[in-house]
């Protein structure tokens, strides 16, 4: 028998006007996966919900079991990404992040790589360093803890180590010999790039320095990668992205 | 339970408006059949004409009877200040403090990228002319102390910076009638920032 009450720590990725004074928070949890929750009354000034269920904030949360949504009784703020709030430019950088990882998680299945990868992130974010390179890790990363990888090693039709570029239609890298016109040809460093991402682990990334022919190869690559096997649909926070 | 036609469309209008559910509809509906026909319609008609003679202030978005808001148009009140809200039920609660006499801008929202609302949605150009153009010495931003209204703020400051005026943030407090112990962090801790002599 499962208990009306459960507690959960989670992310929150986005929030909804709900009615007159709610909100609706889609949390990013790490025992549940994601899910939407009703937050009653947390547009008042004096609720003491509101501070707990606003974007980038990392909480402890408790949610009765509703008819519709789980409804949150209880919050503990443990952590605010404040420099999204105070840093125009860096809003829509975890913005992106936050789009991105609601629109690639469908269930609500755990995935605590996924989870801490996004926390991992958006505190990176607040450092100095190459925040679109954050940006391509996350796009790899988290690909890669959804099962899918753009095949950076062997060329899926041939199995040749000789990659040349990315295949749109095939969602993966390609040789030379199994070239076709419309293919994203990419520099050897770019490739390289792309690899290194996937293999350092996330406060690596900001120490590799590649050019900007490579960050916006790998840009594209990844749109057409996430595009074919993922399908996130348009991405609204991108169009303020500086990239 | 079946109701008659009339009764039940009118039960479905009244669960149209906010926090209004289906058992609250049927009371009113009940309140209403209750009054006599004058009564009932007064307050249909009163329903009509706020919505045929209110408009948006060309200048500053407010709710306006003319071209022109009350407050636009007002000599007395003080040209040198303008206060930014997000929305025009925000300018009736300052209003009501009596603390401000200054004029308004009323974006009709916050940034709000996922929801396709950007700088262009809130039209913060024309924002910038009519800043230009009243010579003012200080601009208040007053938008909602939350993740959207934080960030439009940061926004706004920015955009503004090669201005001559004086932009300021409205100050977070704690509200009023509680416990300190109550509070959360961040609402204290910028409470103890924007603290005052005394
Ligand atoms: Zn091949
Ligand atoms: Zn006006």
């Amino acid at each position: 028998m499962s208990s009306r009450i459960f507690k959960d720590e989670g992310l929150v990725i986005r929030t909804r006007v709900l009615g007159e004074a709610d909100r609706l928070v889609t949390l990013l949890t790490l025992k549940g996966g994601k899910f939407e929750a009703a937050a009653r009354g947390a547009r008042k000034m004096k609720s003491r919900l509101a501070a707990g269920v606003d974007i980038f904030t990392r909480g402890e949360y408790t949610f009765h079991r509703g008819k519709t949504w789980p409804i949150i009784t209880g919050q503990y703020p443990k952590e605010r990404f404040l420099w999204f709030r105070e840093d125009p430019e860096l809003y829509p950088y975890g913005l992106y992040l936050a789009e991105l990882a609601d629109r690639l998680i469908v269930g609500e299945e755990a995935c605590p790589e996924l989870y801490n990868l996004l926390l991992g992130s958006w505190r990176l974010l607040g450092k100095s360093g190459d925040r679109s390179l954050i940006l391509r890790a996350f796009e790899l990363k988290a690909a890669q803890y959804l099962g899918y990888s753009p095949g950076l090693h062997n060329c899926p039709g041939c199995g040749s180590e000789q990659i040349r570029g990315f295949g749109p239609g095939e969602g993966s890298m390609v040789c030379s010999d199994c070239w076709s016109a419309d293919f994203i040809s990419l520099d050897s460093g770019t490739i390289a790039l792309a690899r290194r991402l996937l293999e350092v682990p996330l406060h690596q990334v900001v120490m590799i320095r590649p050019s900007a022919r490579q960050k916006n190869e790998l840009s594209r690559m990844n749109s057409a990668f996430l595009a074919y096997h993922l399908d996130p649909g348009e991405l609204k926070s991108k169009r303020l992205l500086d990239e | 339970m079946v109701y008659p036609g009339a009764l039940k469309k009118l039960v479905e209008v009244l669960c149209l408006f906010p926090g209004i559910g289906p058992k609250t509809a049927q009371r009113l509906a009940f309140f209403l059949l209750g009054r006599s026909r004058e009564e009932v319609v007064a307050i249909a008609r009163a329903m009509v004409e706020a919505k045929d003679r209110l408009t948006f202030c060309e200048h500053c978005g407010s709710l306006a009877e003319a071209e022109q808001c009350d407050y636009c148009s007002d000599p007395k009140r003080d040209r040198s200040l303008l206060c930014i809200v997000q929305e025009p039920r925000d300018v009736l609660v300052l209003e009501q403090t009596g603390k401000y006499r200054g004029l308004y801008h009323v974006l009709h929202g916050a940034l709000s990228p996922l929801d396709g609302i950007g700088p262009e949605e809130l039209k913060l150009d024309r924002l910038v002319q009519r800043i230009e153009k009243l010579g003012l010495e200080e601009v208040i931003i007053a938008t909602n102390p939350n993740v959207e209204g934080d960030a439009t703020a940061g926004y706004l400051a920015r955009l503004f910076n090669p201005l001559p005026v004086r932009v300021t943030r409205i100050a977070f407090g704690l509200p009023v009638g509680g416990d300190i112990e109550y509070a959360d962090e961040l609402t204290l801790s910028r409470a103890l920032e924007g603290r005052r002599e005394m």
